[in-house]
């Protein structure tokens, strides 16, 4: 895609993009704060999965974990949203051609359409199964693709610095 | 000590880590695959103390059902870690950042678990705000620097 190609070209060469590589403190700070995103947003994700598998506070009612995790969830997403952004910035020209960059982006759409697809369809009727030991497998299917794909997201998303 | 970080260096793994192009990529990432998982499992235990979330369940609850978690995430971080410098004993034994990070993840591990175990072991569901928001912020702190810490290994 020449016109994506030309458009990352650009953001390189502002003057943005060449300060932010070129600096000794920002990139490794915004980096920073990428992971702890990481830690907020997967950290979150991942305890409603495991309660959507049985794995942990099997006692308390799904809907009340998913209210209580839901707005570090978005603090994470937008933490990790914009930090992303600026390092994608940073090496902008670099990562078009970044098999893992390219890989980490098809992740993020597939990891994005989960919730999409769970909140529209099976989460509906979690009255009914709120409480229950076994999950419908919609659910539990859902809690899966989330856990992969957001193991994926980090490793690709780690191979990035390794793969030029 | 540093005999014995000189003692790892000359083992076959760790020259077998050094010598590999891809062994360090792979043990960094389970090191941030740990990080999310055991992160998450301590900061929603911090949470609740503060009483930012999970809270209609009690706070011994939320330690004793995270508890697990939290166990078998540090495992593994310690785990990935301890091969991370292995891949270089002698280079994390001078490096300022590495010291720093083991005496506040010392630190961290002992004050965070002896918070979250007593927690967990009350005889009844009773709170006592102060000294648990107290004892949460210090280790959230602790965890916080510790990252900081650890980053900046790789940049002293």
């Amino acid at each position: 895609m020449p016109a994506v190609q030309h458009f990352c070209e650009w953001v390189s060469s502002t003057g943005f993009s060449i300060a932010l590589r070129k600096s000794i403190w920002a990139f490794p700070i915004v980096e920073s704060l990428h992971v702890l995103g990481i830690v907020l947003l997967v950290g979150s994700v991942a305890l409603l999965d495991l309660r959507l598998l049985g794995y942990i506070m099997k006692h308390e009612p799904v809907s009340k974990i998913a209210h209580s995790v839901s707005r570090w969830t978005w603090a994470g997403f937008a933490l990790m949203f914009v930090t992303g952004l600026l390092l994608s910035a940073a090496e902008a020209a670099e990562n078009y051609f970044n098999l893992a960059f390219r890989i980490k982006l098809a992740l993020l759409v597939l990891v994005g359409l989960n919730p999409l697809i769970f909140h529209l369809t099976i989460f509906r009727s979690v009255n009914s199964w709120d409480l229950s030991n076994v999950i419908p497998w919609r659910a539990r299917a859902a809690a899966w693709s989330s856990l992969v794909l957001w193991a994926g997201i980090v490793v690709a998303g780690r191979m990035i610095a390794y793969i030029h | 000590m540093l005999s014995l970080f000189h003692w790892l260096a000359s083992t076959h793994m760790s020259i077998a880590l050094r010598d590999s192009q891809w062994a360090f990529a792979i043990i960094e990432i389970f090191h941030l695959l740990a990080l999310a998982l055991s992160g998450g499992a301590i900061l929603y235990f911090d949470i609740r103390l503060l009483g930012w979330g999970f809270t209609s369940q009690s706070e011994k609850q939320v330690a004793r059902s995270l508890m697990p978690l939290a166990i078998v995430g540090i495992a593994a971080m310690i785990v990935s870690g301890f091969f991370m410098v292995a891949s270089g004993p002698v280079r994390y034994y001078y490096n300022p950042a590495f010291r720093l990070k083991m005496y506040l993840f010392v630190a961290a591990l002992l004050f965070h678990f002896a918070v979250q175990w007593a927690v967990s072991r009350r005889r009844d569901d009773r709170q006592i705000a102060l000294p648990e928001r107290i004892a949460a912020v210090l280790s959230l702190l602790l965890w916080f620097s510790i990252g900081v810490a650890g980053r900046a290994i790789g940049f002293v």
